[in-house]
């Protein structure tokens, strides 16, 4: 008999509305901040919350995060997590480059950039090829760049303008992070949105894209069906290692010293970003926009916090809050939607 | 004939990869003792015993965890954070009831823990750096930023007592985490609950068409991690009689490398308790050999990052191995191993 | 398995019998009779005052007048947070102690003599701190080693150990934390063994068990900075009514935490009364989130913001002067607990007004030679503070090259 074919109603539901709603999703939380901010404002709690000062300060603050986030929503978009090797890559390029310095600002950056390759490609082969647990392999490899930064460098720190007695090249490395167009916008900022409008056209309309997101979602599946799992896997690593180099860069320029301690805490910072914007640790879900997103919000929050005079301790607790209450929202309606792989 | 040779060489491998952490123990251990100096005497053995009573109660926990296959990055600050209270309390109702408190503290960042990860079902990792990040706050908060000391002879009484050794060698402190190893061990080996914690880990859907209540489990697992980190936390600050605010962010990352050192694999299903404490203890002797060798800090590093490289390739290599070997039938193979032997 | 369980127990009987066959330790050497009289007109001819530091500056200064202790209130958490005396513990730990079983000096001079060092942890500044302490060993002759341990609580415990094991003739320790340093003091006075502690201030408590302490007076130089600090204010906005400030603190968890915010907090209480604290914050030691934490301040405060006191004069205060560099306040005042290289070279320019003197190179050297002083028999006091210095723009170039 021509069975009654049961129509599974919860596919149909992923057309307009809930498609519209996963994507834009995070900017849906941004916005509610906002209007938070707009609303205590107009109760006189907090002034100049919506001013094109207090918004630029907001995105000049996150930029050097978005760009790391941007990079390693990569890996995460392949279903390998995060790259905890990234405070050590952004020390270790950083401290390349000053070294670098005294032969001109080029061969600096060439250096750190080529550094930091170098580490992607050894993250990609190792976890592409040989499979190895991504967070476990990028925890070595953090522990063994610092072991290389504290045995050459012996724990002290080094100075563009000590290392080198030519002025330029050190006003051109200290203006990575202070070059400002118009006087207004940063350079790290203009890099930071350069990338994500590269990223998600490379995430989401190119052959890359949609492989690595196969790749993500259903890692045997992509095999078979004739990708190069392990080339795809490897190109994830190597382009959060290039953004984390670009961030490296940066941070050395502000800091303005090449130190063993710089980068700290980018790591969990760029997983909260990218998971708050959206992208799932299973991989094959979510966009760069709304990593973009999620690196927004994190400024707002803060932002926020300090205009309302929040202490120090209860920061942290708000948000810690508010990133599970965020990333147990997107889970639950992502499971809601039939989607129980979130 | 040939064939038995094959099969004792399979086996011994087998075995080898087994009880490579304790193979790793005994290497480190020798060579540790002929070569470093001032390493072999009782002095030396019962200091690394007592630095390494913290992290092996924590790893207890800890590996219960990553049987269950998931993640719990709190452990370090749920340590912090139950020793605090367990000192602050201590100062109105001293420690008869201060430590059962603490202890029940940590429970509840399990209970949190667990009822986010099986009931919301969001990702372990996720919720622990979540959990973690509000017991920062939590920590300065109940301390306004200061550390936490206690003095007064009665305190000081405990502390000795439970830093001087009570048997030759062996403190009260180290004989309570002997106490706590034993029992875990004994219980995630041989009850029925240690081997549902297996199940849970190697096919969380498999075990629950068997019948087994995967978030129950799941939720007993992240109970008894942050528990056995309150009680590591407890411990060790009774034993200082003060209470810092980061005491315990570097236990994170040390369990971790030791649980997976030991074998303790993240897909969950593998892994025991004895291996992760004797992780520990290698882990300890290797870090108290370079600071006896009078190397510097970055040997300790790079070493730590050299091992975990290994350990990962290493796993990496054997589960390449057990692809390769995927739907192909034992019997075939060996027909095959032994037709290419003809040749 | 219970096999498994077996292997337990036989390996923990096994241990008790080794810790029972072995038990060892070294002993220490001592010089004695004529050797020691020698030894000790020897090293009292040893002349350290003429050494420097990288930076071109004495090594060693020691200040000969004790300063004016106040005495203590019954309960000082009782008091405000703006008395100056609500800080009492932590400012004046170790002037008024009891020691208990320290051990006599040998007399014997310090040629020669072994003496083991535990700093806190690897940074710049310890390498500094580790080049002073060599140069004042090395005009000694002393053998001198030196232990860091990385920051981690559970190391240092167990380098105590082991430097109890080898019986040095001395230690020198910066304890990781005040509070834990009570029962690290503690284990250090049962085996016998002389010990000082220097660079970060314990309890009072653990002071009873030391020879005495070295170091930076944090507290006092964050009071004198605190004045330097609220008169440029006022010469910058005459006549205000209100100075506002806000405090970028140090991380929490140890005395520069409250030392360099209620310290300045309490003195500016007394001193300009119209400086009104606007916020406090704790971001951390990095350079952008002390940016957005001080754009935020402008936003929030505006013109109302007059200064701002920062627990770090180089990664806190480069965010601190981005971001009022973007904001084109350079009105603000802005004031650090100092000194690197990055903090000096603000002052040099004019964006940071004021840092403090803080000799890394000063601090290993003044503990060494407060040992040898000791070894020497000399009469030493409870407390040895370096000598407090503020350094702005007018003598700034003094202190070139930095240490660190």
């Amino acid at each position: 008999m021509n069975g009654i074919q049961k129509v599974d109603t919860r596919a149909l539901q992923t057309n307009r509305f809930s498609k519209l709603l996963s994507s834009i999703g995070i900017y849906a939380i941004a916005a509610l901040f906002i209007v938070l901010g707009v609303v205590l404002q107009s109760m006189g709690i907090i002034n100049n919350f919506l001013t094109t000062q207090n918004m630029m300060n907001i995105v000049d603050a996150v930029a050097l995060l978005g760009i790391v986030a941007v990079g390693m929503a990569f890996i995460t978009y392949s279903g390998h997590y995060a790259d905890l090797s990234a405070p050590t890559t952004i020390a270790l390029t950083g401290i390349v480059s000053v070294e670098l310095l005294r032969f001109g600002f080029i061969p600096a950056i060439m250096g750190a950039v080529v550094v930091g390759l170098i580490i992607g490609i050894i993250n990609g082969i190792v976890i592409g090829k040989f499979k190895a647990n991504p967070i476990i392999w990028t925890l070595a490899m953090s522990y063994v760049s610092m072991g290389v930064i504290r045995f050459v460098w012996v724990n002290k720190q080094i100075y563009p303008d000590v290392i080198t007695d030519d002025p330029f090249p050190v006003m051109l490395f200290d203006n990575i992070y202070r070059f400002r167009f118009f006087n207004a916008i940063s350079l790290p900022l203009i890099i930071m949105l350069v990338l994500v409008v590269v990223g998600q056209f490379i995430l989401k309309r190119t052959a890359f894209g949609a492989q690595l997101k196969l790749t993500g979602s259903a890692k045997r599946t992509a095999k078979f069906s004739g990708i190069n799992v392990e080339l795809m896997i490897a190109l994830a690593f190597i382009i959060s290692a290039f953004t984390t180099t670009i961030a490296g860069l940066a941070i050395t320029s502000l800091s303005r010293v090449g130190a063993y301690y710089n980068g700290a805490g980018y790591d969990f910072r760029a997983v909260t970003a990218i998971v708050i914007g959206g992208m799932t640790l299973a991989g094959g879900r979510g966009s760069i926009i709304g990593v973009l997103g999620g690196t927004l919000v994190i400024g707002l929050m803060n932002n926020i916090m300090t205009l309302l005079g929040v202490g120090t301790f209860s920061q942290d607790i708000i948000r810690g809050a508010i990133f599970i209450l965020v990333v147990g929202i997107n889970a639950k309606t992502l499971r809601s939607m039939g989607r129980d792989d979130a | 004939m040939m064939r038995k040779n094959k099969l004792d060489k399979s086996k011994l491998l087998a075995l080898g990869d087994r009880f490579r952490i304790y193979i790793l123990f005994g290497v480190i251990f020798i060579f540790m003792s002929l070569f470093a100096p001032r390493f072999f005497n009782s002095y030396n053995l019962t200091t690394i015993l007592r630095t390494v009573s913290m992290n092996a109660t924590i790893a207890l926990g800890f590996t219960i965890v990553m049987i269950c296959g998931e993640m719990d990055l709190s452990i370090g600050r749920t340590a912090t954070f139950a020793a605090v209270i367990a000192l602050t309390l201590q100062k109105k109702f001293g420690y008869g009831i201060s430590v059962p408190i603490a202890v029940l503290a940590g429970a509840g960042v399990g209970l949190l823990n667990g009822i986010l990860v099986a009931k919301i079902k969001i990702n372990s990792f996720i919720v622990t750096i979540g959990t973690m990040t509000i017991l920062q706050g939590a920590t300065y908060t109940i301390t306004g930023g200061n550390s936490v000391s206690l003095s007064g002879d009665k305190v000081f009484a405990i502390s000795d007592f439970l830093a001087k050794p009570l048997l030759p060698m062996l403190p009260p402190r180290v004989l309570l985490t002997i106490l706590f190893v034993v029992v875990f061990h004994l219980f995630v080996s041989n009850s029925q609950w240690g081997r549902n914690f297996y199940m849970v880990g190697g096919n969380r859907t498999t075990a629950w068409l068997a019948g087994i209540n995967t978030d129950r489990i799941t939720i007993t697992a992240f109970i008894l991690s942050s528990t056995m980190a309150a009680v590591a936390g407890i411990l060790f600050a009774m034993e200082s009689s003060a209470a810092t605010l980061n005491m315990g962010d570097n236990s994170l990352m040390y369990v971790v490398s030791a649980t997976i050192i030991g074998g303790t694999a993240m897909s969950g299903g593998k892994g025991g308790i004895l291996r992760s404490v004797v992780a520990v203890l290698s882990l300890e002797m290797l870090y108290t050999g370079t600071i006896l060798f009078g190397f510097g800090n970055e040997v300790k590093i790079f070493i730590s990052g050299l091992i975990l490289a290994l350990v990962v390739l290493y796993e990496a290599y054997a589960s390449y191995k057990h692809e390769k070997t995927i739907g192909q039938r034992a019997v075939l193979l060996e027909e095959l191993a032994q037709a290419k032997e003809k040749i | 398995m219970k096999k498994q369980v077996k292997v337990v127990l036989l390996a923990m009987v096994l241990l008790c019998l080794g810790g029972l066959l072995f038990a060892q330790g070294e002993k220490a050497v001592g010089v004695t009779g004529a050797g020691a009289a020698a030894n000790l007109e020897a090293s009292l001819k040893v002349d350290t005052s003429v050494l420097k530091a990288a930076d071109g500056q004495p090594l060693l200064r020691l200040s000969s007048e004790l300063p004016k202790i106040p005495t203590r209130p019954a309960n000082p958490e009782a008091l405000p947070d703006t008395d100056p005396l609500r800080w009492f513990d932590m400012e004046y730990a170790g002037w008024d102690t009891k020691k208990t079983n320290i051990p006599a000096s040998p007399k014997d001079g310090a040629i020669g003599k072994r003496v083991v060092m535990i700093v806190h942890g690897d940074h710049p500044w310890t390498t500094a701190c580790s080049n002073g302490a060599k140069k004042v060993a090395d005009a000694y002759g002393m053998d001198l080693k030196i232990l860091s341990p990385n920051w981690d609580l559970a190391v240092q415990n167990q380098m105590i150990d082991q430097s109890i094991n080898e019986r040095p003739d001395m230690i020198l320790i910066i304890p990781l934390d005040a509070t834990t340093a009570i029962q690290q003091a503690r284990r250090i006075n049962q085996s016998g063994i002389p010990f000082i502690f220097f660079n970060t201030l314990p309890t009072a408590e653990a002071m009873n068990y030391a020879i005495t302490w070295t170091g930076p007076d944090d507290f006092g130089q964050m009071r004198k900075l605190a004045k330097v600090f609220a008169d440029e204010m006022r010469r910058r906005n005459p006549g205000a009514k209100e100075l506002g400030i806000a405090y970028v603190q140090h991380a929490p968890g140890g005395s520069p935490y409250f030392a360099r915010s209620y310290g300045p907090l309490s003195e500016l209480a007394g001193y300009a009364p119209e400086v009104v604290t606007l916020d406090m914050q704790a971001p951390g030691f990095e350079a952008d989130r002390t940016m957005q934490l001080v754009s935020d301040w402008l936003t929030r405060f505006g013109p109302r913001l007059k200064g701002i006191f920062a627990a770090d004069d180089s990664a806190q205060a480069l965010g601190i002067i981005e971001a009022l560099k973007k904001a084109g306040r350079d009105d603000i005042v802005v004031v650090a607990a100092g000194n690197s290289k990055i903090g000096m070279d603000m002052v040099t320019d004019g964006s940071l007004f004021a840092i403090t003197y803080q000799t890394a190179e000063g601090d290993g050297a003044l503990a060494v030679q407060t040992a040898a002083d000791w070894f020497n028999g000399k009469e030493l006091p409870n407390r040895r503070d370096i000598p407090q210095h503020i350094i702005t723009k007018a003598d700034v170039a003094d202190f070139y090259p930095p240490q660190w």
